[in-house]
C-alpha cells in the first residue's frame, strides 16, 4: 500500500478561506499606464495620448487590459519570498512559485462600474477562494485560488481579478 | 564609407549646435517619483510618503536628485530604448559607431521638483568632442536641456548630458 | 481593424491573430511595467539556478497580450468584459508567439450583444502555452 503525499494545507490556511485581506492601495496615473502599453506594445493611442482618449470620451489616458494601477512602494515593505504567501506569512515546503493563470473580469459601464483610467486610485482587496494539492510535472504542488476585487476612488467595483498561484 | 579612424566632425554637424529643438512634456508623478528612488535603494520617506513630504513643507513627494520626469512616452514619437522623444527640430546626427557609453550628467537646480509637476523640456547640441583611442576614435557628443514647470513657467532644472560614442 | 458588429460574427469563427517575439529588452520593460521583478525573467544564472533552462516570458505579460488582441479585435464600439487564461507551457523570448482566438458563443443579455471565446497563446510548433477564454460585448448594427 502506498504512502498518501502529506497535505501543505494547515487549519491557518483552511480558516483564511474567504477572508477579506487588508485593502492595498494601486495609483493609476499616465506614466504607468504608457509603460504597462508600451511593454505589452500596444497602438491603440488612448494608452497614451490625453488627448486621443478624450476624444473618445474617456476621462483620461485609458489602462490597459490587464493593468490595474502601481501599488504604492514602501521601502522595507518586502517583495514576495518563496514559500511564503504573498503577504500572507503562511510557510509552505515549496522553494519555487509560479503564477498559474490570471482572469480579469471588467465592470467598465457606469453608474455601478467605470473605465479605469489615469488619475484614478484604486483600492484592491484580496480573499483567498480555495486550496488545491495536486501532482504534476514538477512534483506535488500547492494551487491556491484567489479573488481581488478592484474599487476606485467613487466606490464603484471597476474589476475582479481571479489568480491562481502555484507553489512546488 | 569612413572607417572609424577616418571619421571627422562635419561642417553640418557643428551647425546643429545651440540650434532649440521644440519642447517635450516631462511628467513627474507619484509612481514614478517611487520607482527612481527605489530604482537608486533611496529608503529616505521624502520620496515615497505623500503625508510625510507635505509635512516637511513641500508639495507631495519628491523627486530624487537626478530625475526630472519621464518624457511622455508617444510610440513612434519616442525612442524606444532610451526613451527621448524623437522631435521636430532637434539635432540628426549620424554617428557610424556601434558603442554608446554614457559620459555623464550633470544637473543644476533653482527649485524641489515634486510629483505633480508636468515639466516642459527644450535642448539643444552643445558641443562635440572627437578624441582618438587605440584602434579608432571617440566622438563625445554633449546636450543641454532646461526644464520649465508648465504651470508656474519658471525653470526649475538644468542639466547637461555627455553620451560617448565608440 | 474595422469595426467588428455582433451580427458578423459566427460562433467558430477565428478572430484576427496576434503575433509577438519577446527581446530580452521587452521583459525588462515588462518588469518596469507590471512591478515583477522575478529575475527568471531577465537574469539568467538565476533562472537556471532554479532549475529552468533559461529566461522565460513572464505569464502575465502573455495574458497582456491576449489582451491586447482582444481590445483591438472589438474596436473602438466594443469592449473586452472579461478574459484571462492559465499558464501551462512556458515561452522564451527570441520566439515566436502566435495569440489565438476563437468564437465559442454568442448571445445577447440585458441589453448587451456579447460573445464568448477561447483564446491562447501557440508556440510554433503549434503547441498551446496560455490556453483561456475571454468575454467580448460588441456593438449591434441598429
Amino acid at each position: 500500500m502506498t504512502q498518501a503525499k502529506p497535505s501543505v494545507i494547515t487549519e491557518e490556511m483552511r480558516a483564511a478561506v474567504g477572508v477579506d485581506g487588508p485593502p492595498a492601495v494601486l495609483e493609476v496615473e499616465k506614466t504607468n499606464c504608457r509603460m504597462f502599453a508600451r511593454a505589452v506594445g500596444h497602438t491603440d493611442p488612448i494608452f497614451y495620448d490625453e488627448a486621443a482618449a478624450k476624444a473618445r470620451g474617456y476621462r483620461s489616458i485609458v489602462a490597459p487590459p490587464g493593468f490595474m494601477g502601481t501599488p504604492i512602494f514602501r521601502p522595507g515593505g518586502g517583495g514576495a519570498v518563496p514559500g511564503e504567501m504573498g503577504g500572507r506569512g503562511f510557510s509552505v515546503p515549496y522553494k519555487r512559485v509560479l503564477n498559474g493563470g490570471t482572469d480579469y473580469e471588467y465592470f467598465p459601464d457606469p453608474p455601478d462600474g467605470d473605465v479605469i483610467c489615469a488619475g484614478d486610485t484604486i483600492t484592491a482587496r484580496s480573499k483567498i477562494a480555495g486550496f488545491e494539492e495536486t501532482e504534476g510535472s514538477l512534483g506535488p504542488m500547492l494551487i491556491t485560488k484567489r479573488e481581488t476585487s478592484y474599487t476606485n476612488q467613487d466606490g464603484r467595483v471597476v474589476a475582479k481579478m481571479y489568480g491562481t498561484v502555484i507553489q512546488y | 564609407m569612413t572607417t572609424d579612424t577616418e571619421f571627422q566632425i562635419t561642417d553640418e554637424m557643428k551647425a546643429q549646435i545651440g540650434v532649440e529643438s521644440e519642447p517635450w512634456e516631462y511628467e513627474v508623478t507619484t509612481t514614478s517619483v517611487r520607482m527612481y528612488a527605489r530604482g537608486i535603494a533611496s529608503e529616505d520617506p521624502i520620496h515615497y510618503d505623500v503625508d510625510f513630504a507635505k509635512s516637511q513643507g513641500f508639495r507631495s513627494i519628491v523627486a530624487p536628485l537626478g530625475y526630472v520626469g519621464t518624457p511622455v512616452y508617444l510610440p513612434g514619437k519616442t525612442d524606444p530604448t532610451f526613451g527621448f522623444p524623437r522631435r521636430e527640430g532637434g539635432p540628426r546626427l549620424n554617428i557610424p559607431f556601434k558603442g554608446l557609453l554614457d559620459g555623464g550628467t550633470e544637473t543644476e537646480y533653482f527649485d524641489v521638483i515634486c510629483a505633480g509637476d508636468v515639466l516642459v523640456e527644450t535642448s539643444h547640441l552643445a558641443d562635440l568632442k572627437l578624441r582618438d583611442r587605440p584602434g579608432g576614435k571617440m566622438l563625445f557628443v554633449t546636450n543641454e536641456a532646461v526644464y520649465t514647470n508648465k504651470a508656474t513657467g519658471k525653470v526649475v532644472a538644468k542639466m547637461r548630458l555627455t553620451s560617448i560614442h565608440m | 481593424m474595422a469595426q467588428v458588429y455582433f451580427e458578423d460574427i459566427q460562433e467558430g469563427q477565428e478572430i484576427p491573430q496576434l503575433k509577438k517575439n519577446c527581446s530580452t529588452q521587452q521583459l525588462v520593460m515588462w518588469a518596469a511595467g507590471s512591478g515583477d521583478f522575478y529575475q527568471i525573467h531577465y537574469d539568467k544564472d538565476f533562472a537556471q539556478a532554479t532549475g529552468l533552462q533559461g529566461l522565460i516570458v513572464h505569464g502575465a505579460l502573455k495574458n497582456a497580450f491576449l489582451g491586447q488582441m482582444l481590445h483591438d479585435w472589438a474596436g473602438q464600439k466594443g469592449q473586452v468584459r472579461r478574459f484571462g487564461c492559465s499558464y501551462r507551457g512556458m515561452d522564451e523570448p527570441a520566439q515566436d508567439i502566435v495569440c489565438r482566438g476563437v468564437v465559442t458563443k454568442k448571445y445577447s443579455d440585458g441589453g448587451k450583444h456579447l460573445v464568448e471565446l477561447d483564446v491562447w497563446t501557440e508556440k510554433p510548433d503549434g503547441k498551446k502555452t496560455s490556453p483561456g477564454t475571454a468575454v467580448v460585448a460588441l456593438p449591434g448594427k441598429e
